[in-house]
């Protein structure tokens, strides 16, 4: 990892993304700028449209600004092409998803052993058995996907993104297709993950009692951060 | 390097997880079938096609003869050793047999150690008594003579002919022998003598007429290699003829099957190519969130290749190598069922067949998935925040031009030829784009009609038009797939009946010959009222072709000779014609340029055979000048005519305007057939009219006969083996839109559609589907049925009408049935796992 200035492992610098419609070009997001120091926890929050998801997809390196720049782990994103971006994700970026995107041809443990294979970690079963003991699904290991609820599947998935002990974990709207009793599970146990090992959370959400549980919040509309916590 | 170790590491276990889960059945199903298809084929074709390439052998006695009129370099024969063959030398002459008062004119062929090469030599110990197949040659001092010259001269086993100046003991009477219907126009009866008894008979002279032959037998290795060896050092004297081209009629069944299983092994590859490419762009499909998912977690694009590319390699090796084993284990099935239909054990496949098996399936797997495999790499990872993003599509023109190297590589294989490939190619691609339009027009069409059908045929329809570009996809594949089940089928239809009307149960078996001018009548008589089926007598003159416009005909002859290698034609020219004439054209020769003669054309005008003309350079108009006798007669081209040698008609190169041969002798003949009850009727013919000569054909007819018997044989399985690649198109095709079915089905289910709502609307949309490209498939065949038949089978074409209500039938209940049956999980589980799974 590269040396963070101040702790601050994720910055965005005036941040923009314009796409062209059919009616002309449209800015989903403009003059976004904010710093995320190590270890902290920020939502963002914004109703549907906001542009909070786009704003995930640049900080984590998945798609590049139209203008301004994202230094993530020291690495000025912008100036690295995809796989450079990709290189600077691996091992240090982990996901929880809204959709939980578990692979439907692989088990629980499969998927959770997934990262550390291709990452080349050494027995990458026992980490995963472990992990997914600490999620609670330790009588889960050979379901597959489909054979799962959606509260197991986002911890499954809650699993896989602490594999690899990422230095930074982004979570869009984790709860978004689960119902409240079990997203506030799925929460509790995001959270207290992120503690235990010590990770950035960067939560995507709509829901104002998720986003009370992080350090700080980012409430954007329109594009554009209007408030912030 | 580390990282590709441990990528490819990776990659097997993913497989080995998809596999699992039973993602990739679909994809190796296809593969397997195809690549089994393609094997079975292969290994089927190499074992018929050495088959028959030994049967003809069998029949003319030799893989290869050399004949010459004076004896060859020494070298010529002694180089056979080099090439692993075997020689058996002959030597051929015409000869007066003389045993006391009587004489008989016969063709002797003085043989040596080793003769016959391939096929057999059979005798029997006297007239009508029972053969044996003959493993030596006669022993010195001794003569085999056929029954006709022991009828002619009333000889018995152990008394003694003169031939030459020599005197033979006759020890037995020869049967059969191979090469004896090569040339039954040689109308002599034979007689076999050791070849080392030849001097004796000081018939060898300088200057007399003999036939130097060497009859060669060897692996066809070494044999095409003596031959390239030997070829450039021919003479104008020199004929080298190969088994195939030996009987015509053979060679023709031969040529046409191979023909015929070269197209349905395109056709298979082709069709396999389709299931593949269908395949592997649902696979790819169902791998974007996967490689979306990888990517997020830093893994690079060359990780995403590294992580996909060996899974591809390796599930296309195993496929194949398991569809090369099921191709094997098909073949032996089927040869071993029907294993009392081959007339002699056909020797096993060799290895080529597997190795160009499995490198066909590598290939078409590299020319029809890699692409759709290579835009994993493209996903975008921010797939996994939006899943609408999917990897930009690729250019069709990238997929077609890796599809159509593919296919070109693979028919090159196959057909040998690279202009015919592309040729074919071009044909294909210009047919796709023409079915393509046709197929938009027909959903456009199908949307007219939407206003008149019911509630249900209204859902199909709509379907059909929602998934427009879909739909055509599905049209065009199962088009094409019903396309060429449907023109195999009719080829081969049409080339099993143009096998048979070519031997026809009752096609002439018995020729007559050296009818005198006095008895044409009566024989013409006696044929008649015994109700023989004939064909009308012929006269016949010798005359030997000396000059076209004036020039020495042999210099054309020989010119042309080096270039195209010896054939009949050339055969017909360096011995005497048999010329004839006739007031009418025989029934079954086809003027193909210019015009039969009138009732008493006042100058000498001839027919001429259109190879013959084409070989000799001669077109209408043109004089030839033959010598009969010693008198030169001038006559013009008037036509020229397509003969079909196969049929057992008499048959003529040259035939005269009546009056041009005029005071000429000739005698008559005719060929008739007769049944087996009716034989003893042959007894009176031969008392009757004592000058004329009768020849069996029914051995070389048997023989024919069990070749197309087998040939059609081939023909019949090669089509099962298509059909198999077929039906894996249709799986694929269905199956590609299965998980948007399974998604659509679950959420219409969700807004409250029944069952059997859903299942109606899916009857309605396959069926329709399927009326459609049958409709399309019955277009296609037309077209590619008049090509065929008039370019490449030479039969003659007739509109396919019963396609056009067969075609679309059978692809309606065809389609509709498959389609019905697949889709019946899209209402089977609950709309919730649907959903879920989705």
């Amino acid at each position: 990892m590269s040396s963070l200035a101040n702790g601050v492992i994720v910055s965005a610098l005036n941040l923009g993304k314009r796409v062209v419609t059919a009616e002309g070009p449209l800015d989903i997001l403009s003059g976004v700028s904010f710093e995320i120091k190590s270890g902290e926890s920020l939502a963002i929050i914004g109703v549907s449209g906001s542009g909070k998801s786009t704003l995930l997809g640049l900080l984590a390196g998945l798609d590049v600004p139209t203008e301004g720049e994202v230094v993530l782990a020291g690495e000025r994103l912008t100036q690295l092409d995809e796989d450079g971006r990709a290189r600077v994700r691996a091992g240090q970026v982990g996901f929880v998803f809204q959709s939980f995107h578990l692979l439907p041809a692989l088990t629980a443990l499969e998927n959770v052993m997934l990262p550390m294979e291709l990452a080349g970690v050494g027995d990458p079963e026992s980490g995963a058995r472990a992990l997914l003991a600490r999620v609670g699904l330790s009588e889960r290991l050979t379901h597959y996907p489909r054979e799962l609820s959606g509260g197991e599947q986002q911890r499954v998935a809650i699993a896989r993104a602490f594999a690899l002990r990422p230095a930074i974990l982004f979570a869009d709207e984790p709860t978004g297709n689960l119902d409240t009793a079990t997203g506030a599970r799925v929460v509790e146990l995001l959270f207290e993950l992120n503690r235990e090992r010590n990770a950035t959370l960067v939560l995507v959400t709509h829901d104002e009692a998720v986003a009370a549980r992080c350090g700080r919040r980012i409430y954007l509309d329109m594009g554009r951060i209007v408030e912030r916590r | 390097m580390a990282r590709t170790a441990r990528n490819f590491r990776q990659s097997l276990r993913l497989l080995a997880r998809d596999w699992r889960a039973g993602e990739l059945r679909l994809f190796v199903v296809a593969l397997v079938i195809a690549v089994g298809a393609i094997t079975a084929v292969g290994f089927f074709n190499d074992r018929v096609d050495r088959g028959l390439t030994r049967r003809s052998a069998d029949v003319l006695g030799a893989d290869l003869i050399l004949t010459s009129s004076e004896p060859v370099a020494r070298e010529w024969v002694d180089a056979t050793a080099r090439y692993g063959m075997k020689v058996a030398e002959a030597l051929e002459f015409a000869s007066v047999v003389i045993r006391g008062e009587r004489l008989q004119i016969v063709g002797v062929r003085a043989i040596g150690a080793g003769y016959p090469p391939r096929g057999v030599v059979r005798t029997a110990p006297g007239l009508g008594q029972a053969d044996r197949i003959e493993t030596g040659i006669p022993a010195p001092g001794t003569a085999w003579v056929e029954p006709r010259v022991a009828q002619e001269l009333a000889l018995s086993m152990g008394d003694k002919i003169e031939v030459g100046s020599a005197a033979f003991t006759v020890a037995r009477i020869l049967t059969d022998e191979p090469g004896r219907s090569a040339n039954f126009f040689a109308l002599s009866p034979r007689v076999l003598i050791p070849l080392t008894d030849v001097p004796r008979t000081k018939v060898v002279q300088p200057g007399s007429r003999v036939s130097y032959r060497y009859a060669f037998a060897g692996a066809a290795v070494g044999l095409r290699a003596y031959e390239a060896w030997l070829r450039p050092q021919l003479g104008p004297s020199h004929r080298l003829v190969q088994a195939r081209e030996g009987n015509p009629t053979i060679a023709r069944a031969v040529e046409r099957v191979e023909r015929y299983v070269g197209l349905t092994s395109l056709l298979a590859v082709m069709l396999a190519g389709v299931a593949i490419a269908m395949g592997a762009r649902r696979y790819s499909a169902r791998h974007y969130d996967a490689a979306a998912m990888l990517r997020s977690l830093g893994a690079t694009q060359r990780d995403i290749l590294e992580l996909y590319l060996p899974q591809l390699f390796v599930l296309g090796l195993v496929a194949s190598a398991v569809g090369c084993v099921i191709g094997f284990v098909v073949q032996q099935v089927i040869y071993y069922l029907l294993q009392n239909l081959f007339p002699a054990s056909l020797p096993l496949p060799g290895p080529w067949p597997a190795v160009f098996g499995i490198s066909a399936g590598l290939i078409t797997l590299a020319g029809f998935a890699l692409i759709p495999i290579l835009r994993l790499r493209s996903v975008p990872p921010l797939r996994v925040l939006r899943r609408e993003l999917a990897p930009l599509p690729v250019s069709a023109w990238a997929v077609i031009a890796a599809a159509g190297a593919a296919l070109v590589i693979l028919m090159w294989r196959y057909t040998g030829s690279l202009a015919l490939t592309l040729g074919v190619l071009a044909g294909a691609a210009v047919a796709i784009a023409a079915l393509f339009a046709l197929t938009l027009g027909f959903l456009r069409l199908a949307r007219g009609l939407r206003s008149g059908a019911g509630s249900i045929w209204r859902q199909g329809l709509d379907r059909l038009q929602r998934r427009a570009h879909a739909s055509t996809g599905q049209i065009l594949a199962f088009g094409l797939t019903l396309m060429a089940m449907a023109v195999l089928v009719l080829v081969r239809t049409d080339l099993l009946s143009s096998w048979r009307e070519q031997l026809p149960d009752d096609a002439p078996n018995y020729f007559v010959f050296n009818v005198l001018p006095d008895n044409a009548p009566a024989v013409e008589a006696f044929l008649r009222d015994h109700a023989l089926r004939s064909q009308p007598l012929y006269p016949m003159v010798r005359g030997r072709l000396t000059e076209i416009n004036g020039a020495p005909a042999m210099q054309a002859v020989a010119a042309k000779d080096k270039d195209s290698g010896p054939d009949v034609e050339n055969a017909a020219l360096q011995r005497d014609l048999n010329l004839t004439w006739a007031a009418a054209a025989p029934s079954d020769n086809v003027i193909v340029r210019g015009q039969w003669w009138g009732e008493k054309p006042g100058a000498a005008l001839i027919s001429v055979e259109e190879k013959l003309a084409e070989r000799l350079g001669v077109g209408l108009g043109d004089r030839l000048t033959f010598v009969i006798g010693s008198d030169p007669v001038e006559a013009t081209v008037a036509s020229i005519r397509r003969v079909k040698w196969e049929s057992f008609h008499p048959n003529f190169f040259v035939i005269f305007s009546p009056g041009s041969l005029d005071g000429y002798p000739a005698t008559y003949m005719t060929s008739f057939y007769v049944a087996p009850e009716q034989k003893p009727l042959l007894t009176n013919l031969v008392r009757q009219f004592p000058g004329a000569t009768l020849f069996e054909l029914d051995q070389l007819i048997n023989q024919i006969r069990s070749v197309v018997r087998q040939a059609s044989l081939a023909v019949e399985l090669v089509l099962l083996f298509v059909l198999a690649a077929g039906f894996a198109v249709l799986y694929a095709a269905l199956a590609s839109s299965l998980d948007e079915r399974y998604y659509e089905g679950a959420l219409l289910r969700t807004f409250g559609a029944s069952r059997w709502q859903l299942r109606r609307g899916h009857l309605a949309e396959f069926v329709t589907l399927g009326v459609l490209a049958g409709v399309l498939a019955a277009i296609g065949t037309e077209a590619i049925a008049y090509v065929l038949y008039t370019r490449v089978f030479d039969i003659a074409y007739t509109p396919k009408w019963p396609v056009w209500i067969a075609a679309p039938l059978v692809g309606g209940v065809l389609i509709g049935v498959a389609g019905f049956i697949g889709t019946r999980r899209v209402v089977e589980r609950s709309p919730l796992t649907m959903l879920r799974e989705n």
